[in-house]
C-alpha cells in the first residue's frame, strides 16, 4: 500500500482523529495549529489557527460541525469545522487534557491538568449554543488528590457517564447524574496514554506506557482481553469491522527522549496488528521514524492513520492482502 | 562615503533570489478528463534547472450528501490559498510499504518437517542397521525383537563381526567397537576408550555444522540485535543459526556476527552484496568465517 504522508504540522502529533464518516481527518500535535484533511486523497481543508501552545487533545462533533480543542496554553476552543473559525475560547486555571463531545453532541466533558496548585479537575459543559458558551460547568468533579491526574476522557453511550484514564493506570467511570465514581478499572500498572472505543460503543481499548493494550467491557469496566508488547504503547484502535476483521492496531515506540539515540531499525516504530480474541500479533506496517503517538483505523475500517512522534500523519489503506490474511487458529 | 543612491539598489541576495525566479518558466497545469498534469520548474542545490512533473489521478467516488457537501468547503487557515487538490507541499505520496504478516504457524511446521526429512536424508547412507542393514539406527529397527536374539545367539559374546568405523557416523559403532574389545556391560573410563588415544574432536565439528557457508560479519553497531540481521541476510536465503556476540554484563552487541546459511552459494551472494554495505551509520565488513579450529 502507498500511504499518504500528510505533513502540516512542525512538531510531533499528539492526536489524530476521524470524524464518523471518516471523510475528515483531524491531527493535533504540539504545535498550536490543529489541521484538518480530507482523508481521501490527503488534501488539507484548513487549520485552526489561534492556540498558543501545544494542543493535547481534540475531537468533533458527531455531525462534523463542531471541533473542540484542549490546549496547554490553558484555553479550550471550540471551532466551526467549516469556516476553520473559532466559535468561543474558554479559558481555564491550567492546561486541558483531554476532551470528548458527548455522544448527542450537546456536551463537552474535558479534564484539566494539576499544576500550580490547581487540582486535576473533570469539568462537563453545555455546548448546545456553541456561539455563546457558559464557561461555568455544569458539572465539576475534583479528580486529585483523591486519584491521580486524569489525562484522557470518553463518553459512554447515551450520555449517561464518562470514564477516564489516568496517570497511574486505572481508568474511573464517573456517573452524570450524580457526579460520583461508579467503576474503577485498575490493570494498567502505567499511565494511560490513549483511550478509544470500538464502533458499536460497547468496548474500550486502553493503551498504557505499561507496554500493554487491554481491551475493557465499557458497561462494567470488566477487563476483557491484553495485548502484551515490549515497548510502551501510545495508541492502540479496534477495527470497525469487528466482525468479520476482529483486529486491533496499536501503535508505540519507546520513550521520546530516547528516540534520538537509537536507530528507526531497533526503535520499532511499526504499527503492530493483533487479533481482538488470541492477543496474537499477525502483522506489522513500517513507516514512521519516530514513535507512533496516535493511530485509528478509518470509520470504514478499510484503513488506518497514524500520527507520530516525527510530526507525520501517514494515511494508510489496506491492499487485499489484509483482507485475504487468515488468522492460524 | 556611501551614498543614498547606493542603498536603493536592492542587496547581492535578493538580486539572486530575482533572478531565479525570473529565469524560471511558470508552472504548466494540464487537466485532461481523469487526469491532471502539473509541470514545475526550479533550481536544485548546484544551480540547474528540474523539472518536475506531477500526475494526479482525478477519481470520483459516490457519497452521502454530507460528505460531499464538506468536499466543496473553501479552505482556511493556512491552507487558504491552496489550490483544489493536494498541496505538493503539505501532502505526499510515501513511498510503497507492505503490511508485513508475521510467520504463520502452518509454515514453521512445515518448515520443520522439510528440515527432518533433508536430515534423514543426510544420515542415509551413513547410519546402518547392524541387524538387517537397512537405513536406521540399530535400536529402532522394526526386526529388533525378532533379530536381534537371533544374532547374539549365532554370533557368541565376543566375536561380532565388525564394520570398519567411518567417519563422522554415530553412537552405534561406537557401541560396536567397545563390544569388539571385550569389554561389553563394563565400565570403561573415558580416557582407556578407544576415543581416548585420538586428539578430541571439537565439539563445534560434532555438532555437524556445516561451517563452510558462515560468514563473519562486522563492523555493526552496538545496538544491532539478532532480529535485525535476521532481517539484513535473510533475502539471501535460508539461514540455520545467527550468532551476535553479546557482551554478558549489558546485552550490548560487541560488533561481530556470525551467520550460518544452509547454501554456500548464499553465503556468498550476502558478502557480494554486504560487504561494504552502510548499516546504521557503519560500513559492514562481510567475509569468509575462518573455520573455528583455526582460529
Amino acid at each position: 500500500m502507498k500511504p499518504i504522508m500528510l505533513q502540516g504540522h512542525e512538531r510531533s502529533i499528539t492526536q489524530i482523529k476521524f470524524n464518523r464518516e471518516g471523510d475528515l481527518l483531524f491531527s493535533a500535535s504540539k504545535d498550536p495549529k490543529p489541521n484538518v484533511w480530507y482523508s481521501i486523497n490527503g488534501e488539507r481543508l484548513g487549520t485552526y489557527d489561534g492556540h498558543s501552545g501545544a494542543v493535547w487533545s481534540i475531537d468533533v462533533k458527531w455531525d462534523s460541525t463542531l471541533f473542540v480543542t484542549g490546549s496547554a496554553d490553558q484555553t479550550m476552543r471550540i471551532w466551526d469545522v467549516e469556516t476553520g473559525s473559532s466559535l468561543s475560547n474558554l479559558e481555564m486555571k491550567t492546561s486541558v487534557r483531554g476532551v470528548s463531545f458527548s455522544y448527542s453532541g450537546t456536551m463537552i466533558a474535558y479534564t484539566t491538568d494539576k499544576m500550580m496548585g490547581h487540582n486535576s479537575e473533570l469539568d462537563i459543559i453545555d455546548v448546545r449554543e456553541p456561539n455563546d458558551i457558559d464557561a461555568t460547568p455544569i458539572m465539576k468533579t475534583q479528580v486529585t488528590p483523591n486519584y491521580a491526574k486524569a489525562l484522557s476522557v470518553l463518553w459512554g453511550p447515551l450520555d449517561e457517564y464518562v470514564v477516564t484514564g489516568h496517570e497511574d493506570g486505572c481508568i474511573i467511570k464517573w456517573d452524570m447524574r450524580t457526579g460520583k465514581k461508579m467503576e474503577v478499572g485498575q490493570e494498567h500498572t502505567k499511565l494511560i496514554k490513549d483511550m478509544q472505543l470500538s464502533h458499536d460503543g460497547m468496548m474500550l481499548i486502553t493503551a498504557s506506557k505499561d507496554t500493554t493494550a487491554r481491551l475493557w467491557d465499557l458497561a462494567t469496566l470488566e477487563p476483557l482481553k491484553m495485548y502484551k508488547t515490549d515497548r510502551p504503547v501510545n495508541s492502540a484502535s479496534i477495527s470497525p469491522l469487528v466482525d468479520t476483521y476482529p483486529h486491533v492496531v496499536m501503535g508505540g515506540g519507546q520513550e521520546a527522549m530516547d528516540v534520538t539515540t537509537t536507530s528507526s531499525r531497533i526503535g520499532k516504530f511499526d504499527a503492530r496488528f493483533f487479533h481482538l480474541v488470541f492477543e496474537e500479533e499477525f502483522a506489522r506496517v513500517k513507516g514512521h521514524f519516530g514513535p507512533i503517538n496516535s493511530i485509528s483505523f478509518h470509520p470504514n475500517g478499510r484503513g488506518y492513520a497514524s500520527g507520530g512522534e516525527d510530526g507525520y500523519v501517514r494515511v494508510h489503506v489496506f491492499d487485499d492482502a489484509y483482507y485475504q490474511f487468515k488468522f492460524d487458529f | 562615503m556611501p551614498s543614498a543612491d547606493e542603498v536603493v539598489k536592492s542587496s547581492w541576495a535578493d538580486e539572486v533570489e530575482e533572478v531565479e525566479g525570473g529565469n524560471l518558466p511558470p508552472p504548466v497545469e494540464k487537466n485532461d478528463g481523469n487526469t491532471k498534469t502539473i509541470t514545475e520548474y526550479s533550481l536544485n542545490e548546484d544551480g540547474k534547472k528540474v523539472k518536475i512533473t506531477s500526475h494526479y489521478r482525478i477519481e470520483k467516488h459516490r457519497v452521502a450528501r454530507t460528505i460531499a457537501k464538506r468536499k466543496t468547503w473553501a479552505k482556511y487557515g493556512l491552507s487558504k490559498n491552496d489550490k483544489p487538490g493536494p498541496n505538493p507541499a503539505t501532502t505526499i505520496t510515501a513511498e510503497d510499504v507492505f503490511m508485513h504478516f508475521l510467520s504463520n504457524k502452518e509454515e514453521e511446521q512445515n518448515e520443520q518437517e522439510e528440515l527432518k526429512k533433508k536430515l534423514m536424508d543426510a544420515q542415509k547412507g551413513q547410519v546402518k542397521c547392524r541387524l538387517c542393514k537397512e537405513d536406521h539406527w540399530t535400536k529402532q529397527c522394526p526386526y529388533k525383537d525378532k533379530l536381534e536374539p537371533l544374532r547374539s545367539s549365532l554370533l557368541g559374546d565376543e566375536k561380532v563381526e565388525e564394520e570398519p568405523p567411518q567417519p563422522g557416523s554415530g553412537p552405534p559403532v561406537d557401541k560396536a567397537k567397545m563390544s569388539g574389545a571385550g569389554t561389553q556391560g563394563k565400565y570403561v573410563p573415558p580416557s582407556m576408550r578407544d576415543g581416548g588415544s585420538k586428539k578430541g574432536e571439537s565439539m563445534m565439528s560434532a555438532r555437524g555444522r556445516d561451517e563452510t557457508a558462515t560468514v563473519r560479519v562486522t563492523n555493526l553497531s552496538e545496538n544491532t540485535r539478532e532480529q535485525d540481521l535476521q532481517d539484513l541476510f535473510r533475502p539471501f536465503g535460508d539461514i540455520s543459526r545467527i550468532f551476535l556476540a553479546k557482551d554478558k554484563n549489558t546485552g550490548q552487541s560487541k560488533g561481530f556476527a556470525f551467520i550460518n546459511f544452509k547454501k554456500r552459494e548464499d553465503a556468498a551472494k550476502a558478502i557480494q552484496v554486504l560487504n561494504g554495505y552502510g548499516y546504521d551509520h557503519l560500513i559492514l565488513s562481510v567475509e569468509w568465517a575462518k573455520p573455528s579450529g583455526t582460529q
